[in-house]
């Protein structure tokens, strides 16, 4: 068993008294204290063009063998290592529509379901937790906001 | 303009050969801007004794004022029981499962109605009762239009 820690810092002036947020995690399998005993590795993509694409298929590539019950404690971290703060990436759970337009946003399609989380800026990071259920469901897309060399980066930490 | 800078670090001297060390740092701006968010809901800190799937933030509108901005979430699971999770979820999909002491850390697009953060608390976890912490940095967030008026 291996000891993974994520310690998150966050400071702010936002209010006149301030938020701070100070937390470490130990990355450990569903409902245990055994930590978890696989990574993908630090995985580093150049995207150059505006296409949605998957970064993560559940159960394939990288993660072929990651635990894919809905209740698994996989972690994934994706950082935007870019540095125009006006180029971003989006990043979605779901099916990627591999193309350039946005796959429709449709909670009710059982087969082709796709949600954007979020949007990754220079230098921006996230760490979520995967549950990696289905292909078409958990999968993990990013779509860049320019065709121009957009470089990502990213490692899931993860169940057998 | 106010400054918030969040850092991650991950460490793990035995997952590898080597030992694997990760540093991230970033201020949070506006969408593709070098301005700071300058809007947060503040800590919540709530103890839920319920399976009940629930809304963290206000219920997004079919046009949310964060639209096309910025928004950053934290989560933070603070049972000590390590059987203990909550599930987090948005748009009908599920993102995964915080455990006990485990935290989130993502960027948000209220895009659309439906695009709601939702948390469910595993059954042993309403049975015993699960604090939950979270906030949101952003630049807009639509409130409740008031009832009473």
């Amino acid at each position: 068993m291996a000891t993974i820690t994520a310690a998150l810092s966050v400071t702010s002036d936002v209010t006149e008294y301030g938020i701070g947020i100070s937390k470490t995690m130990t990355m450990t399998k569903a409902g245990t204290n055994t930590g978890l005993e696989k990574a993908t590795g630090l995985v580093r993509k150049t995207l150059t063009s505006i296409n949605e694409v998957d970064l993560l298929t559940v159960g394939s590539g990288t993660v072929t063998d990651v635990t894919s019950t809905v209740t698994a404690a996989n972690k994934l971290y994706i950082k935007n290592i870019n540095t125009d703060s006006s180029e971003y990436f989006t990043v979605g759970l779901g099916k990627a529509s591999t193309g350039s337009a946005k796959e429709n946003f449709d909670m009710a399609d059982s087969n082709e379901r796709s949600v954007e989380l979020g949007r990754l800026y220079s230098g921006d990071f996230m760490i979520i937790p995967w549950s990696a259920t289905a292909t078409n469901y958990n999968d993990v897309f990013v779509k860049p906001s320019v065709a121009t060399s957009m470089v990502i980066e990213y490692m899931v930490f993860y169940e057998e | 303009m106010a400054t918030t800078t969040a850092s991650l670090t991950i460490t793990s001297a035995d997952l590898v050969g080597d030992a694997l060390s990760l540093s991230s740092s970033s201020n949070l701006n506006k969408a593709g801007t070098t301005t700071g968010l300058d809007q947060t809901t503040g800590m919540a800190h709530v103890y839920l004794t319920a399976t009940t799937s629930i809304d963290l933030f206000p219920i997004l509108p079919a046009s949310p004022a964060g639209q096309n901005k910025q928004s950053w979430v934290y989560i933070c699971n603070k049972a000590t029981d390590e059987t203990h999770y909550v599930t987090i979820t948005i748009a009908n999909t599920i993102i995964g499962q915080l455990y006990a002491g485990d935290f989130l850390w993502m960027p948000w697009s209220q895009i659309a109605q439906y695009a709601d953060i939702e948390l469910a608390p595993s059954t042993a976890a309403a049975a015993a009762g699960i604090r939950v912490e979270y906030t949101c940095f952003h630049e807009g967030l639509t409130l409740p239009t008031s009832a009473d008026s």
